[in-house]
């Protein structure tokens, strides 16, 4: 008997005109935390589809406990003990806590009505074995990201899974909650017999907590169960993307006495912002730091009139502005705004290239009586989308049909296409690919060397430490700290976490 | 893909045409006095009234919403511009204007309510249809316009061509070229489309979303005016029941017509060529059914079909939506 809990050989998927999956193995020991890691369009999420149960492969095997299975169905998979936390919650909001752990088998009484005090002792049963203090009534809406989160893996547990498989887990946790979250995964390793599966695309906690990685690339495993202790950051970097890692780090010398050219004065705002303080410079990547709800893209969205300002001044070039909408200040006074979520608010996926990438231009292009065709709008932004090396097979591809990457590139673009002279760009790289996240990084540092000011928020610390030149922290709608980058990683580190925890 | 295969062909719209052609031929082949002159005429007289209908309702499907109080605003338009040339003497060009501004306006109340309120435009065209109807019947008595300028009614009954075509389908296939003129070539199209298709990317963009939701709802009411008009100019008089009880009688074509045409009932895309079809086909239907004589209870269910299917389609769209334009 072999000590894999799953085996996966040999795999092979197609898909019309792509070969997502090409001979590729995977080997999950029993009781092991395992890394799968490679860049978007790997494949790393076919593999994780065809271990629960999405697809088929087209060949290969697959071993569950030695036994040779082939789920046709995401159920059939759950019933076999292999369950999955996606990036996107899959929790019922308006529920609670209790309801949503015992969604598929909700106890019922006497009168076939649902049993809440035996929904609420089950539940609590699971919590406790997560030692997560939830009060299963609670309703899920009401929890923080991160209880959520412990939420779903309380729930994979209550469906008697043995197999985890965690698609970035961490992407919207704090470092405190991620590291809450790793005590527990190796104590669910330890006492529950569970194996779990981890993807993301932060190397640092791969180092944290994985025995095993397995790197896929362009469909072929690059390496196969190797173990972490023979590897480094620098090695696993080469096998996800078949050559070195360029370290970007932004090399400016901005005078900090200069005048600013924004300027928040005492903001107090609707959503709750007490007296923020900050100003930027022309030049200057400021960077706002905080734990998901400190209040960073409240902020940005008050500034630029999406919600109201209840007093304080906003000044550009020592004038003070009021700006009413996107509108006013794309318009008015060149602030442009690329939005963390690029899929609700940054693009219109149902739309093709072009039109994303032209919308904040046409304005400006249009002629007499409005007039404004394809390739007026394609000769503005054609640069920029060459620029970003955006990889798609005409302007008419609609946007969805693109990868994240590429997504990404556009929601950019557009933005430089405006030649505004502030942007605030917020968690740009967030579920992008190493090669195009570097990429962007150059891009960022290249746009303030040529006089863009820009206030950028990332969750990513190590993002924040190569690109910014001044980094604001903030927490509970406050700036609790201010400090100038020297890119000394562990030092600044510190120094903010130092503020966020005083 | 296979590039080979035009692109149109691949479109919704090629699909209606082959439609609209199989029914012509069905309908020449089956029935006595299809292709006739007389009913032509007729067709094309009923046909352009639902093409203007159709236009007015996909404007506002564009913004992801509906306009329920099409059939009363059109009406109302109408009666005032009745009114208008009856009663207060207004020369007809001056008059056609007033409705058009009149028209636009009650639309600007519809759109105005939508995005000062959040409420749905469904809820909200729902009471402005029961409010229109209502303030029209409370001042016109219930009573019809009859005595209209003669220069006015005779462009209603005008036949051109060779006596084939009424020139109210002109009117209205200008208006969709204007629109698809509009909605393809001009800034402010684009930003008509783009915030119906995805509202918070459009604003966080610097488009005034609630600005282009209240100009897709006056331009529905433009256009519903223009119908009421036309409608009016092709009975001869100005008819409070001209569309039935709140002008119930204009919803179903409203309805058919972007729907069948290709137009997304979650919003972002427009198909003006295709409602054009999509009017057609239902006016053919219609009239075809009249003509085999199968009764106007089984014209009403089998719209209701078509609607249903139509419906059906929409949603198989949204799934696969694709590889086709925004604007068509």
């Amino acid at each position: 008997m072999s000590d894999y809990i799953l085996e996966l050989n040999n795999i092979t998927k197609n898909f019309p005109g792509v070969k997502a999956l090409d001979n590729a193995n995977f080997r999950l020991k029993k009781k092991s935390i395992h890394a799968l890691l490679g860049e978007n369009g790997a494949g790393k999420s076919t593999l994780i589809k065809i271990i629960t149960g999405v697809y088929n492969q087209n060949e290969g095997k697959v071993f569950l406990n030695n036994q040779e299975k082939s789920f046709s169905s995401p159920n059939e998979a759950m019933n076999a003990g292999i369950s999955v936390v996606h990036q996107e919650r899959n929790l019922i909001r308006r529920f609670s806590v209790g309801e949503n752990l015992m969604l598929t088998n909700l106890p019922k009484n006497n009168l076939g009505l649902i049993d809440y005090n035996t929904v609420a002792k089950e539940s609590k049963k699971w919590l406790d074995i997560m030692e997560l203090d939830i009060d299963p009534n609670t309703i899920v809406s009401d929890l923080t990201v991160a209880k959520m989160q412990l939420c779903e893996i309380a729930k994979a547990l209550s469906l008697e899974s043995k197999i985890l498989l965690l698609d970035e887990p961490t992407s919207s946790l704090s470092p405190q909650d991620t590291k809450n979250l790793f005590a527990l995964l190796k104590r669910l390793v330890a006492e529950q017999d569970v194996s779990i599966v981890f993807v993301s695309h932060k190397l640092e906690e791969v180092f944290e907590i994985c025995d095993e990685v397995t790197v896929l690339r362009d469909g072929k495993n690059a390496c196969e169960s190797e173990q972490i202790t023979n590897l480094n950051r620098q090695k696993l970097v080469k096998l996800m993307i078949g050559r070195d890692e360029q370290i970007i780090k932004s090399k400016k010398n901005i005078d900090f006495t200069d005048e600013s050219l924004l300027d928040l004065q005492s903001i107090n705002t609707d959503l709750g912002h007490k007296n923020i303080n900050l100003n930027l410079k022309k030049g200057e990547i400021l960077g706002l730091y905080g734990l998901v709800g400190a209040g960073r893209t409240e902020l940005i969205k008050c500034v630029l009139g999406l919600d109201k300002i209840n007093s304080g001044q906003i000044l550009l070039n020592n004038k003070e502005i009021k700006i009413k909408s996107p509108k006013d200040a794309l318009e008015k006074y060149k602030i442009g705004y690329i939005s963390e979520d690029r899929k609700k608010e940054g693009l219109i996926l149902m739309h093709d290239v072009l039109s994303n990438a032209g919308i904040t231009v046409w304005s400006n292009l249009k002629k007499i009586l409005s007039f404004l065709n394809d390739s007026i709008v394609y000769n503005k932004v054609d640069p920029y989308v060459k620029q970003l090396e955006v990889k798609t097979p005409s302007y008419q591809q609609i946007v969805s049909n693109l990868s994240g990457g590429n997504q990404q590139k556009i929601s950019v673009a557009k933005w430089l296409a405006s030649g505004t002279d502030i942007l605030f760009i917020d968690e740009p790289t967030v579920g992008i690919d190493i090669k195009t996240k570097s990429y962007l990084h150059e891009l960022i540092i290249e746009l303030s060397l040529k006089g863009t000011s820009i206030i950028l928020i990332t969750s990513d610390m190590p993002e924040m430490i190569s690109l910014a030149d001044r980094i604001i922290t903030m927490k509970d709608f406050k700036v609790v700290g201010e400090t100038i980058n020297n890119h000394n990683y562990e030092e600044m580190s510190s120094s903010i976490m130092g503020n966020i925890h005083e | 893909m296979n590039n080979k295969i035009p692109n149109f062909v691949k479109t919704n719209q090629f699909g209606l045409l082959i439609l609209v052609i199989v029914f012509i031929c069905i309908f020449s082949f089956s029935t006595d006095g299809f292709t006739s002159r007389f009913n032509i005429y007729a067709l094309s007289r009923v046909v352009a009234l639902d093409i203007m209908i159709g236009l007015a309702m996909m404007v506002v499907i564009l913004t992801g919403g509906l306009n329920l109080s099409l059939g009363a605003l059109g009406v109302s338009a109408a009666m005032f511009g009745g009114w208008c040339m009856e009663s207060m003497g207004i020369p007809i060009s001056i008059t056609i204007i007033l409705v058009l501004a009149f028209g636009s306006f009650l639309g600007w109340i519809n759109g105005f309510v939508t995005v000062r309120t959040g409420v749905h435009s469904f809820i909200v065209t729902l009471a402005t249809m029961s409010i229109y109807f209502g303030f029209m019947t409370l001042l016109t008595e219930a009573e019809a316009f009859r005595k209209l300028p003669e220069a006015f009614t005779d462009f209603g009954s005008l036949k051109l061509f060779n006596k084939y075509i009424s020139p109210l389908l002109i009117i209205s296939v200008l208006t969709c070229f204007v629109l698809y003129y509009i909605f393809k070539y001009t800034d402010i199209g684009r930003k008509l489309i783009a915030a119906g298709a995805n509202p918070d990317a459009a604003e966080l963009s610097g488009i005034s979303v609630d600005r282009m939701f209240i100009y897709c709802h006056m331009l529905s009411g433009f256009l519903a005016a223009l119908a009421g008009i036309m409608l009016t100019a092709r009975i001869g008089a100005a008819i409070p029941s001209m569309a039935g009880h709140l002008g119930f009688d204009w919803l179903l074509p409203a309805f058919l017509a972007p729907v069948l045409g290709g137009t997304l009932l979650s919003g972002g895309k427009v198909t003006v060529f295709g409602t054009m079809l999509g009017a057609i086909l239902v006016t053919l239907i219609n009239n075809g059914l009249y003509l085999i004589d199968v009764g106007e209870f089984w014209v009403r269910f089998f719209l209701g079909i078509i609607l249903l299917g139509a419906v059906l389609l929409d949603r198989a769209r949204e799934y696969f939506t694709v590889k086709n334009s925004i604007v068509s």
